[in-house]
């Protein structure tokens, strides 16, 4: 079973649980065992849930067989990064070792939504210290180690959700839900090879998730496929009383036949500008697929400070999330040395630059739905660079080292976006290719990210999986 | 690599420096500097858009009733 199941889409392996030619014990079993024995090759795991994820397994066998067919996910084994609540005495230790035995007497929402849908969870995931949000600049800042990366074991996984990424690259888990407040889906995505699909800001309720910054942290899915990452989003999405944020707008995956569809896709001006030759050319070469989906054109947007209004919204945020460790000195537990002090420099930033910021965002989001507005998508590539080396610094955005307009409009706009693999290094590490849509329409950017993987075979490659 | 002078910079580094620099080693104290300069310095790109007293912070605050 194991070859014709572990890089099997969502999809797949619905078709067959829901025929019943696939047990939904069975299927958690297989990926438990995997978990268990390639999850540390890769830190990507915390902690395997294996009784919970049997008892949830036992009880989707029991429905389906009784013919009540909860959809999709019903017996789909996933994982949950390590910012999610969870129950039960599973810990939730947000990657960071001060937080090694936090336990939390709920579910997140998000936990609870995918229970409903009959998934099953089987391990919370590795994860950067605190999403990153204390301003790490390499890749050992997570009591887990770092995450390595399913395609070269010398190369990282990306981050912040760092397990989500390289779990479901390497067969552990058929998807995962990560986080994003700047980078934290689509970076792993990108490094990884997999879907990747940060939603709009509120499309999701971010109830029991730990808080970077409350206004721009957004949970999501990470996939095989677009089409896994639609079918996952279709279960958590939604409004929650239990999140003020969370947005009333409904949201029903559109999976509908693509034949025929026309897309306009725009390209912001100077976007490669910084890319790795690599990442370049994959892109130039993604663009040739784009041109065969509909048109392509350059696009410009107003020049306003972009990356410094997102940067302060998070830093000030982040500082104020995590007031009360940086008070009491507790930062100085953290992994990576830089996360035990830069927090500090944060007090550096006045309220009126904040609020400066707050004031920006929406004259920028303004300024980019009217871009947007004529447009179903704009692409770049999912990351400047291919996944860096496990020992060296990388040059974060977030940190203002590199230039990412893309995260810093996608994010401070809160857009959705999906990054989808599209190509290698020639060191054998994966490229990405990212669509960033108007808010709410993630089913337009979803349709334009399986339209392409129709065209293209990226995302049936997999690493060696043991 | 020496700071070049700041007042503001300076002003708030110190502030830093006397919340929290019995807990620092000096080599996080000079990074911090720089951390502080180069917070200061990318504020001010920031302060120089000029915006409209109708320009509001994008963050909608809704006054909290609880159900029933």
């Amino acid at each position: 079973m194991t070859g014709e199941v572990v890089f099997a889409p969502v999809r797949a392996l619905a078709e067959a649980i829901r025929a019943r030619r696939l047990s939904p014990v069975a299927l958690a079993e297989l990926f438990l065992d995997r978990l268990e024995r390639l999850g540390p090759r890769y830190n990507a795991v915390v902690t395997v849930t294996r009784e919970r994820a049997l008892t949830a397994a036992r009880r989707a066998e029991r429905e389906i067989a009784g013919g009540r067919y909860r959809g999709p996910l019903h017996g789909i084994p996933y994982g949950a990064k390590d910012l999610l609540a969870t129950a039960g005495g599973i810990p939730t230790t947000w990657g960071a070792a001060p937080f090694r035995a936090q336990r939390f007497e709920f579910d997140a929402t998000v936990i609870r939504k995918l229970d409903e849908a009959g998934a099953v969870l089987t391990a919370k995931l590795a994860m950067v210290e605190l999403a990153g949000g204390m301003g790490y600049r390499q890749p050992h800042a997570s009591f887990t180690g770092p995450g390595i990366n399913p395609w070269r074991p010398d190369a990282w996984s990306g981050g912040s959700s760092s397990g989500s990424g390289s779990a479901v690259a390497a067969g552990l888990v058929p998807f995962a839900i990560g986080s994003e407040t700047w980078g934290s889906i689509l970076s792993p995505a990108a490094n990884c090879g997999i879907a990747g699909l940060r939603p709009t800001y509120g499309r999701v309720s971010r109830h029991g998730a730990m808080a970077l910054s409350w206004t721009l942290d957004k949970l999501g899915p990470l996939g095989l496929t677009a089409d896994d990452c639609g079918l996952v989003l279709a279960a958590i999405a939604g409004r929650d009383p239990a999140d003020p944020t969370s947005a009333r707008r409904p949201f029903h995956y559109d999976d509908r036949s693509l034949a025929g569809r026309r897309f306009r896709f725009g390209v912001l001006e100077g976007v490669t500008k910084g890319c790795e030759a690599a990442v370049i050319a994959s892109f130039e070469r993604s663009l040739e697929t784009l041109r065969l989906m509909g048109t392509v054109e350059e696009v410009r947007l107003p020049d306003l400070p972009w990356e410094l209004t997102a940067r302060t919204i998070l830093w000030a945020e982040a500082a104020s999330a995590f007031e009360d460790l940086v008070e009491a000195g507790t930062i100085a537990e953290l992994t990576a040395p830089e996360d035990r002090y830069t927090a500090y420099a944060r007090d550096a930033i006045l309220a009126k630059d904040y609020l400066k910021a707050l004031r920006l965002r929406g004259v920028m989001a303004r300024d980019v739905d009217r871009v947007l507005a004529g447009l179903d998508a704009l692409v770049a590539p999912g990351r400047a660079t291919a996944a860096t080396p496990l020992d060296v610094e990388f040059r974060s955005a977030v940190g203002g080292m590199a230039p990412d307009p893309m995260g810093a409009i996608g994010n401070a706009a809160g857009l959705p976006a999906i990054a989808v693999p599209n190509g290698f290094t020639d060191a054998g590490l994966p490229t990405s290719l990212q669509f960033m849509g108007r808010a709410w329409d993630e089913n337009t950017v979803l349709a334009a990210a399986r339209t392409y993987q129709a065209l293209t075979d990226w995302h049936r490659r997999h690493p060696p999986s043991g | 690599m020496r700071p070049v002078a700041d007042p503001e910079a300076d002003a708030l580094f110190a502030l830093i420096r006397d919340r929290y620099g019995e807990r620092l080693t000096e080599a996080q104290l000079a990074d911090l500097r720089e951390q502080v300069a180069s917070i200061v310095a990318r504020a001010r790109p920031l302060r120089a858009v000029p915006l409209k007293n109708s320009d509001e912070p994008a963050q909608p605050f809704a006054p909290f009733r609880a159900e029933g």
